[in-house]
C-alpha cells in the first residue's frame, strides 16, 4: 500500500534527478519532472479525498530544528495546482525554451524550474517556521533567475530586480513574523494556535509579507513588470501558482492563528480595492503580457475578497455565507491558476509567432493560429467569469457568500453590498478588456508584417494548453465533482464549520451549464448549416465608402478601452504625447499614451529617490582621510560625555 | 414533472412574443408623429426575410462571426428561462440563478461584441467599445436592484426575488430599472435605433457587417432582450407572483404593453444624450437602485 | 404622519442629487427651489398641532426659498446673459456618488447619534446631515458664482432641516430673520453677479484670483 509520504517523495527524488538530467538530457528531465508532479497530483488528491492529515517528523535535526512536513486540506489544495500547472508549463516549454532557439539559457532554466518547483512544495509542506522561511526565500531567489532567464534583455534584468527587492522586503517581514512567533510561543513549530489572544498583532506583519508576494494592489508594484518580462512559461507559474503562495500564506495563517477583529475588513477591503483598480490598470495596457499581469491583481483581488469575508463571519458568526465565500475564493485559487497559466501560454505561442508583445502590432491571428486563438478566447470567456466556464463557478460561490452576508442585515451587510457591487464592477471591466484582448489580437486584419507571417504553435506547446482549457471546462460543467475537495479545504481552515454543511445547488448550476453548451452547440451549428445553405459569398468589410483603408485604421486596443480608461484617468494618469497634424498637408502627426505604474513611479520611485538623496549627503562623511575618521571620533566622544554629563546631574 | 412539461410552451411563447415588442414601439412612434407606421408584425417579416436571405461575409471575419451570433443569442433566450412569468415558476430555478442571470447577460455581450469586432471595422469597434462600457454601469445598477430583491425576500432565486412586490422603493427601482432597460436596448436617450449616422450608434453598428440569418439572429436577439427586461421590471415591481395564474398572467401582458409603451414615448420625447452624459445618466440609474436597497433595508428592519 | 415627512424628506434628498448632478445653472436652480418648497411644507406634518406660528413660518418659507430667490437668480441669469452650461472643478459623477456617499453615511451615522426617541426613526437628522455636505460640495465643486448660491441655498436648507427638530422652540422672529438675510444676500449677490458680468465678462470665480492684489 502506497500512501502520500513515498508519493511525495518519490516526486522530490524525481524533480530533483530532473534538474539535473535537465543540464545536458531534455527529454529526460521532461519525462522526471512531469512524473515528479504526477506523484504530487495524486498525494494531494489523496488527501483532499480522504480528509486525512499526513504528517511526518524528520528523524534528525537541520539548523537545529527537526524538520516536519504536514499535507493537510489547505495545503493539498494549493498542492494540486502546483502538479497541474507545474506539468503543463514545464512540457510547453520543451518546445517554448528550446535548446534551438535558447542555446544559452535553455539547460539552466531547466535546473532553475525544478528547483522552483521543489521549494513551493516545500513551501506548502513545511510545518516549522525556520524550514519555511528557508524554502520561502529559496523560492524566491529561484524564481528571480527564471524572470531573468534572458539576462542580454534590459527590460528582464530590471524586473528580475525589482522583484528581487520587493520580495525581500516581504521577506523581511515574514522574517519578523515567524521570529515574533517563535519567541511568543517558545517552538519554530507551526500548527493551530487559536486560543493565545496575544498573537493577534502579527496578523498585520503576516499580511504585508504574503500580500506583496501575492500582488494585492498598493503592493503589486513588481509584479506587472516581472510577469511581462519573464519567458511565457515562467509567466504562467509565476502568475498561476507563485503569486498564490503569499494567499497560502495568509490561509494557512488565519486559520492557525487568531486574528483582529478590523482583519477581515482590511483583507476584503484591500480585495475590493484590488479587483476592481487591478483590471482598471490592465485596460490601460497596450502590451499583452503586462495586461495579463494586471488581471492577475484583479483575481488576487477576489480571492481576498472571499477570505476577507470568511474571516469577517468567524467574527461575527456567519458560517453559513462564510464558508461559500471561502469556498469561493479557494476555488477561485485553482480557476485563476489554470486560466492565468492558459491565457500566458497562449499570449507565448503569440510571441513566439510573431515575435512581439505589441497589441498595436498584432491582429488577425485566428487564421495563421486557430488553436492558439480558440483556446485563448476560451481562458478570456473563464476569466470573464462567463457561463458555463469555470471563473463564472467561484464567482458565483463569492456572490452567494456576499448576498448571504448582505442577507444577514449585521455589521458584515455594510461590507458585502459595496463588495458585491464592485464584483460586478470588476466583472463587467474584465468583459470589456478580454473583449478588447481577443479582438485586437486575434480578429480583424494583421497590424504588421510580422502578424502576418504567424505561425501556429507545434503540439508540444498545444498540448497543454488543451489540457488547461479542458480542465476549465470540466470544473464549470461538472462544480460538483470538485465540492469534496473544497469542502475539506474549508474544514481544514474552520474546523466548527463543516457540520452546518448545506448542499449548495452546484449540481443545479453544473446541469444549466451542460444544456447551455449543448443548446448554444446546437444553435451555433443551425445557424452555420442555414448560412451555408442560402449561400456564403466572402466580401470586403464594409468601409463607409472609403476607398484606401489599411489594417492600421482598424480600432486599436487603446481607442477600445478609452471610454472605461477615461473614467479611472484619476488612478490611471495616463500620459499622452501628442504631435497634432498642422497645415495643409501635414506630413507627420503622432499620439502617444502610456500608462504608468502608477504606485511605482509616483509613489515607490520618489520616495526611493528622496532617501538615495539623503543616504548620498551623508556619504560624504565617508572619504577615506584617517584624520577626518579621528575628528569624527573626538566629536562622538565628546557628545558622549556632554550627554553622561547633563545625564549625572540630573 | 408538469413545470417541466412547461418549458417548451413557455420558451415558444418567449421566442414568438418577443418581436412583438419592437412593433409596438414603432407603432408608438408613428402614431405621436402622426403616421401610419410600420404594420405591426414588420419585425417578423423581416425575420423571415432575413432567414432566407444569403450570408455576406467579411474577408477578414472568421466562423466565429457566425457562431457569436448564435451564442449570443442562446444566452438571450436561457436568461429568459430563468425569469419567471408571473405567478409561474420558472421550472429551473436553484438558489443563485440571479446572479448566473446577470453572467449571461454578460456571455451575450462577450458574443456580440466579439462578433462585431470580426470584420475589423471600426464602427464595430466603436459599437462594441461603447457597449462593454455602458454595460459595467447598468449591469452595477441590476446587481444592486438583485440585492434588494434579496434583502426584501431573504432569497437569491429569481422565483422568490420577484414573487412579492418590491415594497417601499418601488418607485425608485421602477425609475432605476427603466433607464437600464433603456440603455441596454440601445433605445433613445443611450442609442438612437432608427440613426444612420455610423459615428453615433452602439447596437447598429455592432451588427453593420451581419446579414441574412445571423443578422436574423442579432434582431430576434435584441427583441428578446428588450421583452426579458419588461418582464424583469414588471415582475419588480408588481407583486405577480402572489396573485391567482389568470390575473397574473394578464397582469404581467399589461404591464409589459405599458413598459413598451413608455419606451415608445420616450424614443419619441426625448432626443439622444449626448455620449459623455450617458455615464451620468446610468449613474443615477444605480443610484436609485442603491436607494431602493437602502429603502427596502430600513423598511423591513424596523 | 412620519412616514409622509420621511417621503418628504427623501424627496429633499433628490433634490440634492439632482442640484449635484445637474450641468445646467438653471436646473440646479430649480433643484434648490423645490427642495425649499418641500421642506417648507415639512413643519406641517411635524407630530405635534399646527399653530398659527407654524403655518407662518411653512407659508414664509415657501414664499422665500420657492418663488422670490429662484425667480431673483433666473433673472440675474438672464440679465447676466451668462453661459448656462457649467464647467465643474469636481466632476459631476464624482460630486454625485460623493452626494449619495454622504447621504448614506448620515443614514448610517444617524443611528450612532444619541437623538431622542421620538426623532429616532425620522429622516431629518441624516437629512440635515446629508444636505449640509451636498451643500459643501457645490461650494467647492462649482465654479459659478451662481452655483455658488445654490450651494448656500442648500447649506441653508440643511440648517433648516436641523431646525425643525426644535420648531416649537424657536421664537418666530429667529427663523423671519434667516429668511431675510437670506432674502437680502440672494438679491446682494444678483446685484454683484450683474456687476462682475459688466467688469470681467465673466462669472468664473476661478478667474478671480487674479484679483488678489
Amino acid at each position: 500500500m502506497v500512501s502520500q509520504g513515498p508519493l511525495l517523495l518519490f516526486a522530490f527524488l524525481a524533480l530533483l534527478a530532473g534538474g539535473m538530467a535537465g543540464l545536458r538530457w531534455g527529454r529526460c528531465w521532461l519525462i522526471s519532472t512531469v512524473a515528479g508532479a504526477a506523484a504530487a497530483l495524486a498525494a494531494g488528491i489523496w488527501v483532499l479525498a480522504t480528509r486525512a492529515v499526513w504528517e511526518w517528523h524528520g528523524p534528525c535535526a537541520i539548523g537545529g530544528e527537526i524538520p516536519v512536513f504536514r499535507l493537510d486540506g489547505v495545503a493539498a489544495l494549493f498542492l494540486v495546482l502546483l502538479a497541474v500547472l507545474g506539468a503543463a508549463a514545464t512540457i510547453y516549454s520543451h518546445e517554448y525554451w528550446s535548446e534551438e532557439r535558447h542555446p544559452r539559457s535553455a539547460c539552466l532554466g531547466r535546473v532553475w524550474w525544478n528547483f522552483l518547483l521543489i521549494c513551493m512544495g516545500l513551501v506548502l509542506l513545511c510545518a516549522n517556521g525556520l524550514h519555511f522561511l528557508i524554502a520561502w526565500e529559496l523560492f524566491a531567489v529561484s524564481s528571480y533567475f527564471l524572470i531573468t532567464l534572458e539576462r542580454s534583455r534590459l527590460e528582464a534584468r530590471r524586473a528580475g530586480w525589482l522583484y528581487l527587492a520587493a520580495s525581500h522586503a516581504g521577506t523581511l517581514c515574514l522574517f519578523a513574523f515567524f521570529a515574533l512567533l517563535a519567541a511568543r510561543t517558545g517552538s519554530w513549530q507551526l500548527g493551530p494556535l487559536r486560543d493565545h489572544a496575544e498573537l493577534k498583532p502579527l496578523f498585520w506583519v503576516a499580511l504585508v509579507g504574503f500580500g506583496l508576494k501575492a500582488g494585492m494592489f498598493p503592493l503589486h508594484i513588481w509584479l506587472p513588470s516581472a510577469h511581462a518580462s519573464a519567458p511565457s512559461h515562467v509567466s504562467a507559474i509565476l502568475s498561476g501558482i507563485a503569486i498564490k503562495m503569499g494567499i497560502y500564506g495568509l490561509v494557512r495563517f488565519t486559520s492557525w492563528l487568531p486574528t483582529p477583529e478590523a482583519a477581515g475588513w482590511v483583507v476584503a477591503a484591500l480585495g475590493m480595492v484590488s479587483a476592481v483598480l487591478g483590471v482598471a490598470f490592465a485596460l490601460g495596457q497596450h502590451d499583452l503580457k503586462r495586461l495579463l499581469a494586471y488581471h492577475s491583481v484583479e483575481n488576487i483581488g477576489i480571492i481576498l475578497l472571499g477570505l476577507g469575508f470568511a474571516m469577517i463571519a468567524q467574527t461575527y458568526g456567519g458560517a453559513s455565507w462564510g464558508r461559500l465565500a471561502l469556498a469561493g475564493g479557494l476555488l477561485h485559487v485553482w480557476n485563476h491558476g489554470l486560466f492565468k497559466c492558459l491565457l500566458f501560454l497562449g499570449a507565448g505561442s503569440v510571441l513566439h509567432a510573431t515575435g512581439t508583445r505589441r497589441m498595436s502590432r498584432l491582429g488577425g491571428l485566428w487564421r495563421a493560429m486557430p488553436w492558439t486563438a480558440g483556446l485563448f478566447a476560451l481562458g478570456a470567456a473563464a476569466i470573464s467569469a462567463l457561463p458555463p466556464l469555470n471563473g463564472l463557478i467561484s464567482e458565483w460561490l463569492v456572490y452567494l457568500g456576499l448576498f448571504g452576508a448582505a442577507g444577514s442585515r449585521g455589521v458584515a451587510a455594510w461590507a458585502a453590498i459595496p463588495g458585491a457591487i464592485l464584483l460586478a464592477v470588476t466583472g463587467a471591466l474584465a468583459l470589456a478588456c478580454f473583449v478588447k484582448v481577443v479582438a485586437v489580437v486575434f480578429l480583424g486584419a494583421p497590424r504588421s508584417p510580422a502578424a502576418e507571417r504567424a505561425r501556429e504553435c507545434g503540439i508540444w506547446m498545444r498540448g497543454p494548453m488543451l489540457a488547461l482549457a479542458g480542465a476549465c471546462v470540466v470544473i464549470g460543467l461538472a462544480p460538483i465533482l470538485f465540492w469534496p475537495a473544497l469542502s475539506s479545504a474549508v474544514a481544514a481552515w474552520a474546523p466548527g464549520w463543516a457540520a452546518d454543511a448545506a448542499p449548495v445547488p452546484l449540481r443545479a448550476l453544473g446541469t444549466f451549464h451542460l444544456a447551455l453548451v449543448v443548446v448554444a452547440g446546437a444553435a451555433s451549428l443551425a445557424l452555420w448549416h442555414r448560412a451555408r445553405r442560402n449561400g456564403l459569398t466572402r466580401g470586403p468589410t464594409w468601409g463607409c465608402g472609403y476607398a484606401a483603408p489599411t489594417p492600421r485604421m482598424q480600432y486599436t486596443a487603446g481607442s477600445f478601452a478609452g471610454i472605461i480608461t477615461e473614467w479611472f484617468a484619476w488612478i490611471l494618469r495616463p500620459e499622452r504625447r501628442r504631435h497634432d497634424p498642422a497645415g495643409l498637408f501635414p506630413r507627420n502627426a503622432a499620439d502617444h499614451e502610456r500608462t504608468p505604474e502608477t504606485v511605482l513611479e509616483r509613489v515607490v520611485e520618489p520616495c526611493g529617490r528622496m532617501i538615495m538623496a539623503c543616504s548620498t549627503a551623508v556619504r560624504r562623511l565617508q572619504h577615506g582621510r584617517i584624520q577626518a575618521y579621528i575628528l569624527y571620533l573626538v566629536i562622538g566622544l565628546a557628545v558622549l560625555a556632554m550627554l553622561a554629563f547633563a545625564g549625572g546631574h540630573r | 414533472m408538469i413545470p417541466l412539461l412547461l418549458i417548451p410552451v413557455k420558451l415558444a411563447a418567449w421566442l414568438m412574443l418577443a418581436p412583438l415588442l419592437p412593433g409596438i414601439i414603432n407603432k408608438v412612434k408613428a402614431w405621436v408623429a402622426g403616421r401610419r407606421g410600420p404594420p405591426l408584425l414588420q419585425v417578423y417579416y423581416d425575420l423571415a426575410r432575413l432567414w432566407q436571405k444569403e450570408v455576406v461575409l467579411s474577408n477578414l471575419a472568421s466562423p466565429g462571426l457566425i457562431v457569436g451570433a448564435a451564442v449570443a443569442w442562446v444566452a438571450l433566450v436561457c436568461a429568459a428561462v430563468l425569469l419567471p412569468l408571473g405567478p409561474s415558476d420558472s421550472a429551473v430555478g436553484f438558489s443563485g440563478d440571479a446572479l448566473l442571470f446577470i453572467y449571461l447577460l454578460a456571455l451575450s455581450r462577450f458574443f456580440a461584441a466579439g462578433a462585431a469586432l470580426e470584420a475589423g471595422t471600426a464602427f464595430g469597434g466603436m459599437g462594441a467599445a461603447r457597449e462593454v462600457s455602458y454595460a459595467v454601469l447598468s449591469e452595477v445598477a441590476i446587481i444592486a436592484a438583485l440585492l434588494t430583491f434579496a434583502l426584501q425576500s431573504g432569497s437569491v432565486s429569481l422565483n422568490q426575488m420577484l414573487a412579492p412586490s418590491a415594497g417601499p422603493g418601488a418607485v425608485l427601482l421602477a425609475g432605476g430599472l427603466f433607464t437600464v432597460l433603456l440603455a441596454e436596448n440601445c433605445r433613445v436617450p443611450f442609442d438612437d435605433p432608427n440613426t444612420h449616422l455610423e459615428l453615433t450608434m452602439i447596437h447598429e453598428a455592432m451588427i453593420l457587417d451581419h446579414s441574412g440569418p445571423p443578422m436574423a439572429a442579432a434582431l430576434h436577439g435584441a427583441a428578446v432582450k428588450l421583452l426579458l427586461f419588461s418582464v424583469l421590471l414588471a415582475q419588480a415591481i408588481l407583486p405577480l407572483g402572489e396573485l391567482a395564474w389568470g390575473r397574473g398572467l394578464a397582469l404581467l401582458a399589461g404591464m409589459v404593453v405599458v413598459i413598451t409603451v413608455g419606451v415608445g414615448l420616450v424614443e419619441s420625447l426625448l432626443a439622444r444624450l449626448a455620449f459623455r452624459r450617458v455615464p451620468l445618466l446610468l449613474t443615477t440609474a444605480f443610484l436609485l437602485c442603491l436607494f431602493a436597497l437602502l429603502t427596502a433595508w430600513k423598511g423591513t428592519a424596523s | 404622519m412620519s412616514s409622509t415627512l420621511n417621503l418628504l424628506i427623501g424627496a429633499a434628498l433628490g433634490c440634492n442629487l439632482l442640484a449635484l448632478a445637474s450641468s445646467r445653472l438653471p436646473s440646479m436652480i430649480r433643484a434648490a427651489a423645490i427642495q425649499g418648497t418641500l421642506l417648507g411644507l415639512a413643519p406641517l406634518l411635524m407630530d405635534h398641532e399646527v399653530g398659527w406660528l407654524v403655518a407662518l413660518v411653512a407659508a414664509g418659507t415657501i414664499l422665500v426659498k420657492g418663488i422670490v430667490i429662484p425667480y431673483l437668480l433666473l433673472r440675474a441669469l438672464r440679465a447676466a446673459n451668462i453661459d448656462r452650461e457649467e464647467r465643474p472643478l469636481l466632476g459631476f459623477i464624482p460630486s454625485l456618488l460623493l452626494g449619495a456617499a454622504a447621504t448614506i453615511g448620515a443614514v448610517a451615522a444617524a443611528d450612532a447619534l444619541p437623538l431622542l426617541p421620538e426623532h429616532a426613526a425620522s429622516l431629518i437628522v441624516p437629512g440635515a446631515f446629508a444636505t449640509l455636505v451636498s451643500g459643501f460640495l457645490l461650494l467647492i465643486g462649482r465654479a459659478k458664482a451662481i452655483s455658488q448660491v445654490c450651494g448656500y441655498l442648500l447649506l441653508e436648507n440643511g440648517i433648516y432641516l436641523f431646525g425643525m427638530l426644535l420648531i416649537t422652540a424657536t421664537p418666530l422672529i429667529v427663523e423671519a430673520g434667516i429668511l431675510l438675510d437670506l432674502t437680502v444676500a440672494v438679491f446682494v449677490i444678483g446685484i454683484i453677479v450683474d456687476r462682475i458680468q459688466r467688469a470681467f465678462d465673466t462669472l468664473d470665480t476661478t478667474k478671480m484670483t487674479s484679483l488678489r492684489e
